[in-house]
């Protein structure tokens, strides 16, 4: 089981080092340094182009898929690098999971949405696919919403069930972390808190670094908050020093609605 | 450096709405305790009414200034120093009113002393009253200002006004003996330099908000007697 080799979580468990990327020649982040604790929310806001989602999608490599991209510096999850050359991909991310803004899942069954992760892996034993997905549902808070209907096409789901699902599929593999990349923001209000409640739920077994525009969202969910503007890291802080005292004027014009 | 202008125009407005509120109770408040003054040294009952009438209003606008801090936080959900500014106005407004409170306790009791002998030594009390008016005024000037320098020069004058008041009680108290036909009128002067005092503190705690908003310091509290 993750996470069970230590009980006191570590401050520095994704550790992102003089990080710099570049899109061709455009360079989109420069010479971030931070840590991310673990079993905590790290939320990034930053206003649009500012590179939080860049940089999210850099911690399981998913820029990998796009073409003319090169990085410096290093990003170390658990003490090794996840550039490390013995490292392969497809178990970062299974290490490393993702739930993308708009729920994405597949045209098949709940059951088999949740057991598609294992089944890629290979795995097709009937008792643990049925404890995976009971453990996922209950997990992303959707069991007793799904446990009737688990044979019914996924996409008969409401979106913010649908969310919940993606969640659970992310979950099922029980990475050791949980990217979100604006959750809830195709959700209505209620199916936003349960995403919400959810993430504090999560928080317990996981380490979740989400971005939001919503900076209430923020406040609410993470643990810790950074800032990025132009690429930059401006700021990282506790969420309610930052939201409340901002060190950083350029943070305090963000937050406060005074920027542009 | 001017602080830069919100983006959404209503939220600007709001918020400076909310602070022209705080401070028109804080002018009404000064004229109101400057009618007791006057109600009190040139011993004019109508000076004394006014003020009780006046509170009113220092009432109704004590309202709305929380109806207006709600309201931004329901609608805007201020952060950072917008956050800190809405608090601020909103328990500085409280404390405006409760210092309004106090000059109509000065009015009442200055409207009995009009009613009776005047009293030898009266305008001991005077002091007190210029001391508390100029405190007043500069804890507001800090908040209109957001001027945490002059916020910090309240915390002594306190204690200053705080010693007034005790030498003032002693003084009084000492021609007691020798004026029995004025006892009830130097308890009720007494009473007047209490609601002074009481108007310093108030004083005091506004100017505590207002390092808190503009430096984020907590000074409430602080230098509190060491226990015995």
């Amino acid at each position: 089981m993750i996470n069970n080799d230590s009980t006191e979580p570590r401050p520095d468990f994704i550790s992102i080092r003089n990080f710099s990327f570049f899109y061709g020649k455009k360079q989109a982040l420069f010479d971030i340094s931070m840590d991310i604790p673990e079993r905590q929310v790290t939320a990034f806001i930053g206003p649009s182009g500012c590179g939080k989602s860049t940089l999210l999608r850099n911690l399981n490599r998913m820029n990998d898929l796009i073409d003319d991209i090169h990085h410096e510096g290093d990003i170390v999850i658990h003490n090794k690098s996840i550039y490390d050359p013995h490292i392969e991909v497809i178990s970062l991310r299974k290490r490393v999971g993702m739930v993308f803004q708009k729920s994405n899942p597949f045209p098949k069954s709940i059951y088999e949405n949740v057991v598609y992760p294992l089944r890629v892996a290979g795995q097709n034993k009937k008792s643990i696919l049925d404890e995976t997905v009971e453990r996922s549902l209950k997990g992303a808070a959707l069991w007793d919403e799904a446990k009737d209907r688990l044979h019914e096409s996924a996409l008969s789901l409401s979106g913010g069930q649908m969310q919940r699902l993606c969640i659970a599929r992310a979950i099922a593999n029980r990475p050791e972390i949980l990217l979100m990349d604006e959750p809830c923001s195709a959700l209505d209000p209620i199916a936003t808190v349960k995403v919400e409640e959810l993430i504090r739920e999560l928080k317990e077994e996981f380490t979740i670094v989400i971005v939001t525009h919503n900076m209430q969202q923020a406040t609410r969910c993470s643990d810790r908050t950074a800032f990025f503007y132009l690429g930059k890291l401006i700021e990282l802080d506790d969420t309610q020093k930052l939201f409340s005292n901002p060190a950083s004027k350029q943070t305090e014009d963000y937050i406060t609605g005074r920027f542009g | 450096m001017e602080p830069k202008r919100h983006i959404l125009t209503s939220f600007e407005s709001a918020l400076e709405n909310l602070r022209k509120d705080v401070l028109m109770m804080s002018s009404l408040f000064q004229r109101s305790l400057e009618n007791a003054r006057k109600g009190l040294f040139d011993r004019d009952e109508d000076w004394c009414n006014t003020v009780i009438v006046d509170d009113e209003e220092i009432d109704s606008l004590e309202i709305q200034v929380d109806t207006e801090g709600m309201e931004i936080m329901l609608r805007y959900h201020p952060v950072a120093s917008d956050l800190r500014n809405v608090i601020s106005a909103m328990k500085t407004s409280v404390n405006i009113e409760r210092a309004a409170d106090q000059a109509v306790g000065i009015a009442r009791r200055a409207r009995k002393l009009c009613a009776v002998q005047a009293i030898p030594d009266s305008s001991r009390i005077q002091p007190m009253f210029q001391h508390t008016m100029a405190m007043f005024a500069d804890a507001m000037k800090a908040y209109a200002d957001g001027d945490p320098a002059l916020s910090e020069t309240l915390k002594p004058r306190d204690k200053e006004l705080d010693e007034m008041n005790r030498n003032f009680a002693e003084s009084i108290t000492s021609l007691m003996p020798t004026n029995p036909d004025s006892i009830r009128g130097m308890l009720e002067l007494i009473f007047v330099a209490r609601c002074l005092e009481r108007i310093g503190d108030l004083a005091k705690n506004i100017a505590e908000d207002t390092i808190y908003a503009v430096s984020v310091k907590d000074i409430r509290h602080t230098n509190q007697a060491q226990p015995r």
